[in-house]
């Protein structure tokens, strides 16, 4: 990495835990910060030496499909001290759907047998169970309503801790549905996908000012065109989230 | 054939007629014969005498089975087949009816059919199909099916159920070796289609497949094809078939309808044997019209509009890689048919430099995508009927045609709200 004064994202897994145009969570975070007056590199790692990791102010990982987890837990177990030594020093993390459960402590695949997880997260999942796939709304006390898409064959544990919301449509991450995802400090792992980002802007922003905040980073603030952009942009995510809230479908 | 069957037939095609006339729903007479009597579909097709040759795969089933079945009628074979969209039981039991007698026969030499992958099992054991033909697995079923792997293992039973002949696309990572993973059959022929690396390559996102994760041996495009793509100009294709070649008419532009070409080709090969003739499937593929909804042209009000339809991310980007330049006047309409958008970061969208209207209830999460790429978006109405005539009403293109993009679902609800005859028989437009 080279930029001093750019905003370092670290993409995780990109090719083996892309499954749901996940990196697109990545564009919408790039762009936001570029509008605002903010460089953004991205460095993504798929495999071998963990390099620029403790350049990263925001991590990201995305979900994939079951078989794909298989292939990326070794890897994640590889760098899973480095991971959880970016958590600890407070660098943001949004993790999706496959790659939050790889990040958590544990899953229990459906035939019983247990794979570790890189522990970032205090959490642990369990697979099986009927799958949901529809339209997810979940009203987050700090955001509002918060719009997407679920897709999972599984329950995740999250204990007592924090949650992204409560869950209006959808099942959330117990057989009754409750509360979604794991949400405490600058932790946010989820199985929104959509991407969570494009129709929840407001998530985005909140991850960039904590990764900001850890660096102090400013925004130069945005040119005209760019604050027309993010103005129309904002507007059509709300129509998004309005359209989706008001009548929410599953299969 | 009892009094049950007779039934079955008889109250199956008076709903159709009624369905006609309202306008809808092509599945529910087959869906009531199958009520009355469950056997009906299994016997009927039992009774053909050249059996049935399945066409299955993510995307270009249509295409393809339209194209095998006119080649295989050139060839002098009465063909059944099933209209495009209608692969499900009730779909097949549907298209049944309009050709069965009263007592359940059916005048067919062979039945040509396309058959969804998700139900792939089940009518596997209900068609017992002698020949396989498996085109392509991409991601875009996972909508309905949540995983790729499963999808593929869904193929490999169809796969499996092939008695006589199994065609398979060599240029996808699932299909190159699928016959080395499934039970093996000691009367079964297996061939492969293909094209040359440089096509394959060339085409601008490939042609598309979905990655097969974990232990991948044998790479696509290594297996020896009975038909292979050489070569590509426009709408047409050149075919090599073992030592000659022939040039063939495509639906459109694109490498993957000459995918589509070759397994047809490669699969009229496998069943006919010594009888098949190349000049043959020139005649076939002359004679055919566009496949209904993949780059028709309607004309509405003495103006051209070309339809591409938005089926899944793969059809999209091959369709919109495809477009010889940014189209000067475009539409896009999305809806709950297509229930999880969330693929369209995935898509390139840099053939297009713009787009005029926006409609149907995804119109708002496409919007938001075309803003993060800084694609200008003219105007956004939820109103299908308002929309559409806001587009139609925009000055016509200088050059070539306006270009509507629209998922299956609002491609009917477009053509019935422009007077376009309903979707019954399929096929051909
Ligand atoms: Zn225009």
């Amino acid at each position: 990495m080279t930029n001093e004064g750019a905003l370092r994202i670290l993409h995780l897994f990109p090719r083996l835990l892309g499954l749901n145009g996940e990196s697109g969570n990545v564009d919408i975070l790039r762009r936001r910060a570029e509008w605002h007056g903010l460089p953004v590199e991205v460095t993504t790692y798929d495999e071998g030496a963990p390099l620029g990791f403790d350049d990263a102010d925001l991590v990201f990982i995305g979900s994939g499909p079951v078989s794909a987890e298989l292939l990326a837990h070794p890897l994640v177990s590889a760098v899973a001290p480095e991971l959880r030594a970016l958590a600890a020093d407070g660098r943001p993390f949004l993790a999706i759907g496959a790659g939050f459960q790889l990040l958590g402590e544990k899953v229990v695949l459906e035939g019983g047998e247990s794979l570790e997880g890189a522990g970032v997260f205090p959490v642990v999942t369990r697979h099986g169970g009927t799958r949901v796939v529809g339209d997810f709304v979940v009203e987050s006390p700090r955001l509002g309503t918060v719009v997407g898409f679920e897709n999972r064959g599984s329950f995740v544990d999250v204990g007592p801790h924090g949650t992204l919301g409560r869950v209006v449509y959808g099942r959330g991450n117990t057989e009754t549905p409750g509360e979604e995802g794991f949400w405490e400090g600058d932790l946010l792992g989820t199985h929104m996908h959509g991407p969570i980002l494009a129709n929840n802007p407001a998530l985005a922003d909140v991850l960039l000012d904590s990764a900001r905040a850890r660096r102090r980073l400013d925004y130069a603030g945005p040119t005209p065109e760019a604050a027309e952009a993010l103005r129309t942009i904002d507007e059509r995510a709300r129509q998004a989230r309005a359209t989706i809230a008001a009548a929410p479908l599953s299969e | 054939m009892g009094l049950r069957t007779t039934a079955a037939v008889l109250v199956g095609r008076a709903v159709r007629v009624a369905a006609r006339l309202r306008g809808g729903g092509s599945a529910i007479p087959g869906n009531i014969a199958l009520k009355i009597d469950p056997g009906f579909l299994e016997r009927t097709i039992a009774s053909i005498p050249n059996g049935v040759v399945a066409v299955s795969g993510s995307n270009g089933k249509s295409t393809t089975t339209n194209m095998l079945a006119a080649i295989m009628r050139r060839h002098g074979l009465k063909v059944f087949t099933n209209p495009s969209g209608g692969n499900l039981p009730q779909g097949i039991a549907s298209a049944l009816l309009s050709e069965v007698s009263a007592s359940g026969r059916l005048d067919s030499d062979i039945a040509i059919l396309e058959v969804d992958e998700g139900y792939g099992t089940r009518l596997a054991e209900l068609l017992k199909p002698r020949t396989v033909l498996l085109l392509n697995i991409q991601i875009d079923q996972l909508n309905r099916y949540h995983e790729p792997d499963r999808v593929a293992a869904m193929l490999g039973r169809v796969a499996a159920s092939a008695t006589e002949g199994l065609v398979l696309n060599r240029e996808d990572n699932f299909l190159v070796d699928l016959d080395t993973r499934i039970p093996a059959r000691p009367n079964r022929e297996v061939s492969f289609f293909g094209g040359t690396p440089e096509l394959v390559a060339g085409a601008s996102h490939g042609v598309a497949s979905a990655d097969r994760f974990g232990e991948t041996t044998v790479a696509p495009g290594s297996r020896p094809a009975a038909v292979e793509v050489v070569a590509l100009h426009g709408a047409r294709a050149t075919l090599a078939i073992g030592g000659t070649t022939i040039e063939v008419r495509l639906p459109a532009r694109g490498m993957h309808y000459a995918l589509d070409a070759a397994g047809a080709t490669a699969a009229a090969q496998n069943v006919l044997g010594p009888l098949f003739r190349p000049q043959f499937v020139v005649e076939a593929l002359d004679s055919l019209e566009t496949v209904y909804g993949r780059g028709e042209l309607l004309e509405v009000e003495g103006e051209q509009i070309e339809i591409i339809m938005m089926k899944n991310p793969a059809s999209l980007q091959l369709n919109l890689d495809s477009l010889e330049s940014a189209p000067e006047q475009v539409f896009l309409a999305v809806d709950e048919g297509t229930p999880d958008p969330s693929w369209i970061y995935d898509i390139d969208f840099s053939a297009l430099d713009h787009v005029d209207g926006i409609t149907g209830s995804k119109a708002w999460q496409f919007a938001v995508r075309l803003g993060y790429l800084g694609i200008p978006v003219g105007e956004v109405d939820l109103d299908v009927r308002r929309a559409l005539k806001s587009f139609l009403a925009r000055p016509a293109p200088a050059t070539g045609h306006k270009v509507m993009i629209l998922n299956y679902e609002q491609m009917m609800l477009i053509r019935k709200i422009l007077g376009f005859k309903e979707l019954e028989g399929g096929g051909a437009a």
